[in-house]
C-alpha cells in the first residue's frame, strides 16, 4: 500500500472516530443539533462547489434543497413511503426539475445563470407559499415524523427522534455523500467538467458533449441539495417558505459565503468554511443582530484578501515563510 | 469517394456573404491548402467544417455522413478535429493531462468506473496514462510531460494541440494558420509533423495558410478562395502561378497600399 | 382599478431598481445584489433628515440620492473595481454586503416600522374608485427619473458613453473613455436611483430593514425578462411587472404571481437565450 493512500487512511479513520465520539463527548442536545445543521449544510456547500466545477454559480441552491424537503416529507406524510425511499425520491425529484430546467439555463453566461437560479429559488419558495393544500402554505408543514425506529437484534431498537442517533444518521447519510461527490470530481465525469470549465471551446473540439455534462452536473448537485433538504425536514419535523427559513435568499448567500471563505479549489475547502462560519456564527450568537454583518463583513474581506479562502492559508503559508527566509539569507549575506 | 465533400456551401453573415457557393472535395491522406487573400473566408469555411457555425446553405459530408447540422463535439466524435489558429489548451491542466483530455473522449463514463477508480487503476486508466505517453512521444513532449501548458513556449504548444487533436483519434485535422508566428526551424518541424502525421497515421489535413513556400511544401492540393469564392483548385504549383489568383493577391496589396 | 393603479406605481418604482442594476450590471459586469439594501438605506436616510431633522420631504429625497450615489462611488472604488473582472468575486462581495448593510440597519433602525410622510394627502376619483394621490405622485417622479436618465443617456456626452460601453468594452476604450469613470458613474446613478425608489416606496409603504429584498428580486425579474443589458428592455419589463402584480393577485389567485413570471423568464430564454431585449 502506497504511502499517500496509508495517510489517507489513517486520516479518514481518525475523522470517522472523532465523528463518532463528538455527540457523547459533548453531552449537549443544543450543540448536537447544531451538528446536524451543520452536516446538512456542508452537504449543500459540498453540492454548490459541484456545480462550480463547471464553472456556474449557482445562487438558488436552497430552491432544490426546498424541493427535497417538502418532497420528502410529504412523501412520508401523505402517501406513508418509508424515510429512506422518501429522501431518495426527494433527491430524485430535485435533480429531475434541476435537469428540466437545466435546458434553458445554462444557455445563458455565468452571471445570468446566476441570477436565474436565485430567482428560480425565490419561485419555489413562493409555489410552496402559495400552494396551503399540499404543503401547508405560510402556516408551515408540521409534524413531520422522524424516521422509523429501525430495530437491532438483540441491541434494541434506534429511536431516530433522539437527537444523537439523528446525528448518526446525518453524518452517516451526508459522508456517503460527500463520498460519491468526491469520486465524480475524481473520475473521468469529473475531469471533463473541469476540461468544460477551464476551455468550453476546447472541450467540444475533443467531443466532450458540453451542454449534456453541464445538466448531468446541475442534476447531480442539485440531487445532494434535495437529500439535504429531507434530511432537515425530519430533524427539524416541520418546514417553513417563510423569508427567513432556511429556504430563502438570505441562505442562499450564507451558502456561497460559506464555499468562498473555505476556498472553493479543493474539495475539502466548503466543508472548512462551513464549520469554521457555523462556529464562529454559534459564538458570535450572543452578538445577535450584528451576526449577519460579521459574516458579511467576513466574506467581503476573503475576497479581497484572500481569494483563494481558508484552504489556501497553507499555501500562503508556504510563501510567506520562504520570502521571509529568502530575505534573511539576503540580510546574512550583506 | 472523398473522406470530406463540401457541396455549395454558402454563409451569410446579416448582409456579407463570407463564403458563396463553394465545392471541395478533400480526399483520405491528402494534405489540403486553403488559400487566398485576407477576408476571403478561409477561416470560415473551417469553421463551418469544425462546426462552430451552420452554414446558410450547402451540405458537409465526411465518411458519406452528413455532419451540416452536427454540433462540434459530434462531429468530434467522428474523426474531426479543429486545431484553433490561437493556441486553444486546457490552461489549469499539464502537457500530459491536456493530452488525457482528448484521450477520455473515448472513455467511458459509468458507474463502475466513477465508484471504483481505484479498483480499476490497473485497468483503463493505466492504459489511457501509457497511450498518452506514448503521443507524447510522437510529437517529442514527452520530457515536458508535466509542465503546464499555458508554460509552453509557443512552438511546443502547437505541438501539444496537434498531440490533442491524435488523442482524439482525429481522421481529419483542420489547421488553421498552424504556421503563423513560428521561426524556420519551427516551420520545418511542424511541416515535417504534418507530413509524418499523413504518412504514419493516415490522418488527412485541411490547411488554411498564408506562407505561400510552406503551402507549396506541405500541400498535395490547394484551392483558392477569394470574396468567400473559390477561384482555382489544383496542385500548390499550378494554383500559384495561375493569373486570376496572382491578382487577387496583388489586388489587395494595392487596396493596402 | 385600485389594484391596478397601485400595481402601477410600483411598477414604477421597480423600474427605478431595475435601471440601477442594469446600469451596474451591463457597465461593470456586476450583479449588485446589495442593490435592495441601497435602496433601504436610501429611505432611512431620507426619513432621518426628513423626520428627525425637519427637512422638507423633497429635499430630503434629493439629499438622500446624493449620499448614496456617493456612497456608491465609495463601494465602487474599493470593493468592486479590484475585482471587476472576475465573476464570482463580485457576487460573493455584493452578498457579504447585503449582509453587513442589512444587518446594519437592523441594529441601527431598529426592526419597527416607520414611515415618511406621504407625497400627498387624500385621493381623487378616476374611473370610479379612488385613486390616492400619492401614488400618482410617485409615479410622476419616478418617469421624470427616468426621462431624466433617458436624456441623460442619449443626449450628454459621458451618457452616450456609457451606453457605448455597456454595448462593448472594447469599444469604449478605443474611444478614449475610461472604464473607471464608466463604473463610477453607474454606481453613482445606480444608487441614486435606488434612493429614489426607496424613498418613493417609503412614503408609500412602511420603512423596514427587509424592505429592499423583494425590490431587489423584482428588479432582477425585470431585467431578465426585459433582457440583459438593455435599459429600454428594463423600463418595459418594470411597468410590466408592476402592472401583472397588480391585476394578477386579484383577477386570478396570488399564487400565479409568483409562477407566471419565472415561466415567461424560461418561455423567453428557450425562444431567445439574450431576453427580450438584450443583445449578448
Amino acid at each position: 500500500m502506497s504511502r499517500k493512500l496509508l495517510i489517507n487512511l489513517v486520516i479518514i479513520v481518525v475523522l470517522a472516530a472523532v465523528l463518532i465520539i463528538l455527540p457523547i463527548a459533548l453531552n449537549n442536545v443544543y450543540w448536537t443539533s447544531i451538528l446536524v445543521i451543520m452536516g446538512v449544510n456542508i452537504l449543500l456547500v459540498s453540492s454548490l462547489r459541484t456545480i462550480k466545477l463547471v464553472g456556474h454559480i449557482s445562487l438558488g441552491h436552497v430552491g432544490f434543497s426546498l424541493i427535497g424537503a417538502y418532497g420528502s416529507a410529504l412523501l412520508v406524510m401523505k402517501l406513508g413511503l418509508s424515510f429512506w425511499a422518501a429522501i431518495f425520491l426527494g433527491g430524485l425529484m430535485a435533480a429531475v426539475v434541476a435537469l428540466a430546467l437545466a435546458y434553458p439555463f445554462l444557455k445563458v453566461k455565468g452571471i445570468y445563470f446566476a441570477l436565474l437560479t436565485l430567482l428560480t429559488a425565490e419561485t419555489f419558495r413562493l409555489i410552496v407559499w402559495y400552494w396551503p393544500s399540499l404543503t401547508g402554505g405560510f402556516w408551515g408543514l408540521l409534524k413531520i415524523p422522524s424516521p422509523n425506529p429501525i430495530p437491532i437484534p438483540l441491541i434494541g431498537t434506534i429511536n431516530f427522534a433522539n437527537i444523537n442517533n439523528y446525528y448518526y444518521l446525518t453524518a452517516f447519510i451526508v459522508s456517503l455523500s460527500l463520498f460519491v461527490l468526491y469520486r465524480l470530481e475524481r473520475s473521468h465525469l469529473g475531469f471533463k467538467w473541469i476540461a468544460i470549465q477551464d476551455t468550453e471551446v476546447l472541450a467540444q473540439s475533443v467531443g466532450i458533449n458540453v451542454k449534456w455534462h453541464k445538466m448531468l452536473n446541475f442534476a447531480i448537485a442539485c440531487f445532494f441539495a434535495g437529500i439535504a433538504g429531507a434530511l432537515y425536514a425530519h430533524y427539524q419535523h416541520s418546514l417553513s417558505p417563510d423569508a427567513t427559513s432556511r429556504f430563502g435568499v438570505l441562505m442562499s448567500i450564507y451558502l456561497v459565503v460559506y464555499m468562498v471563505v473555505g476556498g472553493e479549489s479543493k474539495f475539502a475547502g466548503p466543508i472548512i468554511g462551513t464549520v469554521v462560519l457555523t462556529v464562529i456564527s454559534e459564538f458570535g450568537r450572543a452578538l445577535g443582530e450584528y451576526q449577519p454583518m460579521m459574516i458579511g463583513a467576513i466574506a467581503v474581506f476573503v475576497m479581497l484578501l484572500m481569494p483563494e479562502g481558508l484552504i489556501g492559508l497553507p499555501n500562503r503559508g508556504k510563501l510567506l515563510y520562504r520570502k521571509l527566509l529568502n530575505q534573511t539569507q539576503r540580510m546574512r549575506r550583506s | 469517394m472523398a473522406l470530406l465533400e463540401i457541396h455549395n456551401l454558402s454563409k451569410r453573415f446579416g448582409g456579407l456573404t463570407a463564403v458563396s457557393e463553394l465545392d471541395l472535395d478533400v480526399g483520405q491522406g491528402e494534405i489540403f491548402g486553403l488559400i487566398g487573400p485576407n477576408g476571403a473566408g478561409k477561416t470560415t469555411v473551417l469553421n463551418m467544417v469544425g462546426g462552430t457555425f451552420f452554414p446558410t446553405r450547402g451540405k458537409i459530408i465526411f465518411k458519406d455522413e452528413d455532419i451540416t447540422r452536427f454540433p462540434p463535439y459530434r462531429r468530434a466524435r467522428r474523426g474531426i478535429t479543429r486545431v484553433f489558429q490561437r493556441d486553444v489548451l486546457f490552461r489549469s491542466l499539464t502537457v500530459l493531462e491536456n493530452v488525457l483530455a482528448g484521450l477520455y473522449m473515448s472513455s467511458s463514463t459509468g458507474f463502475t468506473e466513477i465508484f471504483f477508480k481505484r479498483l480499476s487503476i490497473h485497468g483503463q486508466e493505466k492504459a489511457l496514462y501509457e497511450k498518452a505517453v506514448e503521443i507524447l512521444q510522437f510529437v517529442k513532449l514527452d520530457q515536458l510531460a508535466d509542465e503546464m501548458a499555458i508554460n509552453l513556449p509557443h512552438g511546443n504548444q502547437r505541438a501539444l494541440c496537434l498531440a490533442i487533436a491524435l488523442a482524439t483519434q482525429a481522421q481529419l485535422l483542420l489547421l488553421d494558420e498552424p504556421l503563423t508566428g513560428m521561426n524556420q526551424e519551427e516551420i520545418k518541424a511542424m511541416m515535417h509533423m504534418i507530413r509524418t502525421l499523413r504518412d504514419e497515421k493516415g490522418i488527412t489535413s485541411v490547411v488554411v495558410e498564408h506562407n505561400m513556400r510552406a503551402v507549396v511544401g506541405l500541400c498535395d492540393r490547394a484551392a483558392v478562395l477569394d470574396y468567400g469564392r473559390k477561384i482555382a483548385e489544383g496542385s500548390p504549383k499550378e494554383v500559384v502561378n495561375n493569373p486570376a489568383v496572382i491578382e487577387a493577391y496583388l489586388g489587395k496589396e494595392d487596396d493596402a497600399v | 382599478m385600485q389594484a391596478i393603479v397601485n400595481g402601477f406605481a410600483l411598477g414604477w418604482l421597480y423600474v427605478l431598481m431595475a435601471l440601477g442594476l442594469t446600469l451596474i450590471l451591463s457597465i461593470m459586469g456586476i450583479l449588485q445584489l446589495a442593490h435592495g439594501e441601497v435602496y433601504m438605506i436610501g429611505a432611512y436616510v431620507t426619513y432621518y433628515c426628513c423626520v428627525s431633522f425637519g427637512v422638507n420631504l423633497y429635499a430630503s429625497m434629493f439629499i438622500s440620492m446624493a449620499v448614496m450615489a456617493g456612497f456608491g462611488l465609495f463601494l465602487e472604488r474599493f470593493l468592486f473595481r479590484p475585482v471587476r473582472a472576475q465573476i464570482l468575486a463580485p457576487i460573493v462581495i455584493s452578498l457579504g454586503l447585503t449582509l453587513i448593510l442589512m444587518s446594519t440597519a437592523v441594529v441601527g433602525f431598529g426592526l419597527y416600522e416607520r414611515s415618511i410622510p406621504r407625497l400627498a394627502q387624500g385621493s381623487f376619483v378616476f374611473l370610479g374608485s379612488a385613486v390616492p394621490k400619492d401614488r400618482i405622485i410617485a409615479v410622476g417622479f419616478a418617469v421624470g427619473l427616468l426621462l431624466l436618465l433617458y436624456l441623460f443617456l442619449k443626449k450628454s456626452k459621458y451618457g452616450q458613453a456609457m451606453v457605448a460601453s455597456a454595448q462593448s468594452w472594447e469599444g469604449a476604450i478605443l474611444r478614449g473613455i475610461s472604464p473607471n469613470m464608466m463604473s463610477s458613474m453607474a454606481m453613482a446613478i445606480g444608487c441614486a436611483l435606488a434612493a429614489a425608489g426607496g424613498t418613493l416606496a417609503g412614503s408609500i409603504l412602511m420603512l423596514t430593514p427587509s424592505m429592499g429584498t423583494l425590490p431587489l428580486v423584482k428588479g432582477l425579474v425585470i431585467i431578465v425578462l426585459g433582457g440583459m443589458g438593455s435599459f429600454l428592455g428594463a423600463a418595459v419589463g418594470g411597468v410590466f411587472l408592476g402592472l401583472v402584480d397588480g391585476i394578477i393577485p386579484v383577477a386570478f389567485s396570488p399564487g400565479l404571481t409568483s409562477l407566471a413570471p419565472l415561466v415567461v423568464v424560461i418561455l423567453i430564454l428557450l425562444a431567445r437565450p439574450q431576453g427580450l431585449f438584450g443583445h449578448e
